[in-house]
């Protein structure tokens, strides 16, 4: 072509060709979470967690399945936080319980994550449609179906009990409200002018939906799966202090079911309940912190103060 | 005697996650009372910044950093913000760039002018009603909408409604930030001439701000010209008109021609403002500037008299200080930009209009149907068009918003489907395609031929993809490529657009572009399935008055080398004049008028048509 006429593009540069970084918009989303105060707290004890997962044959003195020893040991050098009175070392079982909530958690969170994109991805995009009005009405009735009873009767009615089985009630059980914010999200993404642009190039419905438009939800996504893994976390606890968790493995939440089957409170023994509970809740609350740094990735007006 | 004294006044943005930067450099600038000032720039050159810190609104990371402003002899560069509430609504007021949002949507209008006057007089109860009923004769609206909450006003109604409400107290100065901005031409013109009208009457001093110096040009007395943080040139309107000083000025006064003239010659502003957060070197301008000279690139001019007025630049005061002449290879004195420039005769479109039709509408309406309750509410978009494109040809679609030629782009491009009519569209293979009836399929087959080019290029290109995904799907797509010859054929595209080396580009994303060249890869990316027929929704709307021309260029010289269809959709006579070869006006869903470009801009028959050309902003009307 003669481009004898447009020749601007030419000494017009885009931003930060040469060697300094780009002005604008380069503020890539690892730094803006830790630039948040609550966030690197929150991710330091996370770590902590996740080493203390990982390494927890190294830390724990014993296996966590033991009960040996002498019930209700006090506090010594061979067992720092004592004994149950079945004779488990309680400071073995918090560190292996580390395990499960971690893996339930993630696995949790991925399995709720997962089915809330599906559902609340193409029911939002295809708003208005037969497609939306089914998606929806699923969507809907899981949302009034009571939670917590639900996983206790699909719990406490299956053969198996395990760390799958309680992800996989976890997972079903939660999307919805998920999903319902995803849908309302694309909604409003679906419309601007770079999806009709899609459209122009050829592009298929899911091809839009997962590669257009989703990288501009990654924030929300990532929002979405921290607070699924923490409602995971609380769930799982919440079962197995019930008594339907995995009998064949130690979590936070037998340890809690254990210590008030046998009356820890009454008896006066503190560190069974309280070491269990509070670790559980500094889980959480690192979970929530991390939230916060991920929250200024979706919403720039958090960015400065 | 002056209302409003600002003396080197710095505002400096220091974000902590990026570089700081000062956004408006050392200004300086009186203000009379009752003087209208306007105050011109392109995007980014400062001019809200430096609106913000007169007001002083300034918000984090934003702070003045230096200088002072004084209202009435006060200093106020540091006042509490106890004292600035005394001064605001009844000293200072302001119409904000996005006031369509700045009424409280849950509270009636009438209300909202109660809490603005009773903090600042006397009136209370229906003396203040009597008020608000005066302020809005005073804007021409109907007393009866005071009692009408801010959904139920149309846009152009609550822009008069921030204008009144700004007036409320009788204010000694008005800050106008872009108040137009976004709004129609025609209302546009319309509110301005009740700004201009009232301010004759009332006598307070208006500082105007606006990127379009057309506008500002036909209401001011005094223009002051901002570029990258500072002033480059003040004068008054008329001598700024006849003998600009600044090359700058002269590049935005060469955005404008005369539609009506047998030849119209537009120039543009090639490249892009300095990056403020660098140290710079002498005259911010110089990179882009075409009179440039030696000194231009180390010394950085003086803001100092000159002529009728001030100038910061070398090359102008060489030219007309004292001294002249003492100085080898100085430039001419010229009053054109003397950059690249858009040309567009009247024999270009006599060729156009001999070519065969290849797109016909013929009887189209469409009705739009919303379900309120029990109720359906109907309204008629487009109603009983009919015209025909021509291959090679490029056809104009203008009208106001709400005439429905958005409404026909989209019938045309098979978004939407026609309540009636037909639209057909015969390919170059010879391939009979009925529009109004293609499903999900043929519908993708279709877009091979017909293209998209976006009103807004900042929401058109995917901000997390780059330019080599935006433009390698449609060529994977439409033309079957693959992956690597899909490479080479979007780096094509960027070399045919201008954007080279096309190798710096591929990997970037939108954002680390600007404006122009982001619309240039919109343009690539319809022409990527290698169409026949281009759809271009005000493509150049959403761009600074600067660089419009350069689009339109890129977009002529595509039609011309390519022979390629192109229909465009505007409410801007002018840039339909340069474009098009024929104009079809529409005004309520009806075509009102068409026929080639020059004919209609010349004779009008219709009424409408000559609304809108009144509309047109002409900065050279004072003078010619």
């Amino acid at each position: 072509m003669t481009a004898g006429v447009v020749q601007t593009g030419t000494d017009e540069l885009p931003l930060g060709s040469e060697d300094q970084p780009v002005a604008t918009g380069d503020t890539s989303w690892y730094r803006l979470v830790w630039s948040s105060g609550k966030a690197r707290v929150g991710i330091a004890l996370l770590l902590g967690f996740v080493l203390v997962a990982v390494f927890a044959p190294l830390i724990a003195p014993y296996e966590g399945t033991r009960t040996d020893f002498g019930p209700l040991l006090p506090p010594s050098g061979e067992h720092p936080l004592g004994t149950t009175s079945q004779g488990g070392d309680i400071f073995s079982q918090l560190v292996y319980g580390t395990r499960v909530s971690l893996l339930v958690g993630l696995f949790g969170g991925l399995v709720a994550t997962l089915v809330a994109l599906a559902i609340g991805m193409v029911s939002g995009y295809k708003e208005g449609s037969l497609t939306d009005d089914v998606l929806s009405f699923v969507t809907n009735v899981a949302l009034v179906v009571p939670v917590l009873p639900l996983m206790i009767v699909l719990v406490a009615y299956s053969e198996v009990r395990g760390v799958p089985l309680i992800v996989f009630v976890i997972g079903i059980t939660s999307w919805a409200g998920h999903a319902r914010a995803k849908r309302a999200q694309i909604i409003t993404l679906r419309n601007r002018d770079f999806v009709t642009a899609a459209k122009f190039a050829g592009e298929g419905t899911w091809r839009i939906i997962f590669r257009e438009i989703m990288p501009s939800m990654t924030s929300l996504v990532a929002a979405g799966f921290v607070s699924a893994a923490t409602g995971a976390i609380g769930a799982e606890a919440g079962l197995s202090f019930l008594g339907l968790g995995d009998p064949g493995s130690i979590s936070w939440g037998t340890m809690l079911y254990q210590a008030d089957a046998q009356g820890a409170v009454a008896q006066g023994l503190w560190a069974w309940v309280l070491v269990p509970g509070l670790t559980l809740a500094l889980l959480i609350t690192s979970l929530t912190f991390i939230n916060f740094g991920v929250d200024l990735l979706s919403n720039p007006h958090l960015r400065e103060d | 005697m002056t209302l409003l004294q600002v003396r080197d006044l710095s505002v400096r943005y220091e974000p902590k996650s990026q570089p700081s930067l000062t956004a408006v450099d050392r200004v300086s600038l009186d203000i009379a009372p009752g003087e209208f000032v306007g105050l011109i720039g392109e995007s980014g050159s400062g001019k809200s910044t430096l609106a913000m810190a007169l007001l002083r609104l300034l918000e984090r990371p934003g702070r003045i950093s230096g200088g002072t402003i004084r209202f009435d002899g006060d200093d106020i560069t540091h006042a509490s913000q106890e004292d600035l509430r005394r001064r605001r609504w009844r000293d200072i007021a302001t119409v904000f760039q996005s006031s369509m949002n700045s009424l409280n949507p849950v509270m009636r209008v009438e209300a909202q002018f109660r809490d603005a006057i009773e903090e600042h007089s006397d009136l209370r109860g229906d003396a203040v009603r009597q008020r608000v009923r005066e302020l809005f004769e005073m804007v021409m609206i109907d007393p009866k909408f005071t009692s009408a909450y801010p959904h139920e006003l149309s846009g152009g109604m609550k822009q008069r409604v921030n204008l009144a409400l700004a007036l409320a107290n009788r204010p000694r100065f008005v800050l106008l930030d872009e108040p137009t901005t976004g709004l129609d031409v025609v209302v546009q013109r319309s509110i301005l001439d009740s700004v201009r009208r009232l301010q004759a009457e009332l006598g307070f001093a208006v500082l105007f701000i606006s990127h379009d110096i057309g506008t500002v040009m036909e209401l001011s007395d005094r223009i002051l010209v901002m570029y990258a943080g500072r002033l480059a040139e003040e004068q008054p309107a008329a001598s700024l008109v006849a003998d600009p000083l600044h090359p700058y000025s002269k590049g935005l006064l060469g955005s404008y021609g005369n539609p009506r003239a047998d030849t119209v010659r537009v120039t543009y502003i090639p490249g892009r403002p300095p990056d403020l957060s660098r140290p710079l070197d002498g005259c911010r301008f110089a990179a882009r500037c075409p009179e440039a000279i030696a000194r231009c690139t180390t010394i950085e001019p003086e803001f100092a008299p000159l002529g009728d007025g001030s100038a910061a630049c070398h090359v102008a005061r060489l030219q007309r200080g004292p001294g002249a002449g003492t100085v080898v290879g100085l430039p001419e004195p010229t009053r054109r930009f003397a950059g690249p420039e858009f040309v567009k005769t009247s024999a270009d479109s006599e060729r156009a209009l001999q070519a065969p039709v290849f797109l016909t509408v013929d009887g189209v309406s469409k009705v739009f149907e919303r379900r309120r309750g029990l109720r359906v509410e109907r309204t008629e978009a487009v109603r009983d068009v009919g015209f025909s494109l021509r291959r090679g040809e490029v056809t104009a679609l203008v009208g106001q918003s709400g005439s429905g030629k958005t409404t026909l782009a989209r019938l045309i491009t098979g978004v939407e489907r026609p309540t009636a009519g037909t639209i057909s569209f015969t390919g170059s293979d010879g391939t009979q395609t009925d529009v109004e009836r293609l499903r999900t399929r043929s519908l993708r087959d279709y877009r091979r031929h017909v293209q998209m080019v976006f009103q807004d290029p900042y929401s058109s290109l995917n901000p997390a993809l780059t330019l080599r995904y935006a433009l390698t799907r449609p060529l994977r797509n439409h033309r079957g490529l693959s992956a690597k010859d899909a490479d080479a054929a979007a780096a094509e595209l960027l070399e045919t657009v201008a954007l080279t080396p096309s190798s710096r580009f591929l990997d970037r994303y939108p954002y680390e572009l600007s404006g122009g060249q982001r619309q240039r890869v919109v343009i690539a990316r319809a022409l990527a399935a290698d169409p026949e027929l281009i759809v271009a929704d005000e493509p150049i709307s959403s761009l600074d008055v600067s660089i419009r021309a350069e689009i339109l260029e890129l977009l002529h010289e595509l039609v011309r080398s390519r022979d390629l269809g192109v229909l465009y959709i505007t409410h801007d006579l002018l840039s339909a004049r340069l474009l098009a070869d024929e104009v079809i006006v529409l005004n309520g869903g009806r075509v009102v008028e068409q026929g080639p470009a020059l004919d209609v801009i010349r004779n009008p028959r219709d009424a409408y048509t000559r609304t809108l050309l009144e509309a047109v902003p002409n900065p050279f009307q004072q003078v010619l």
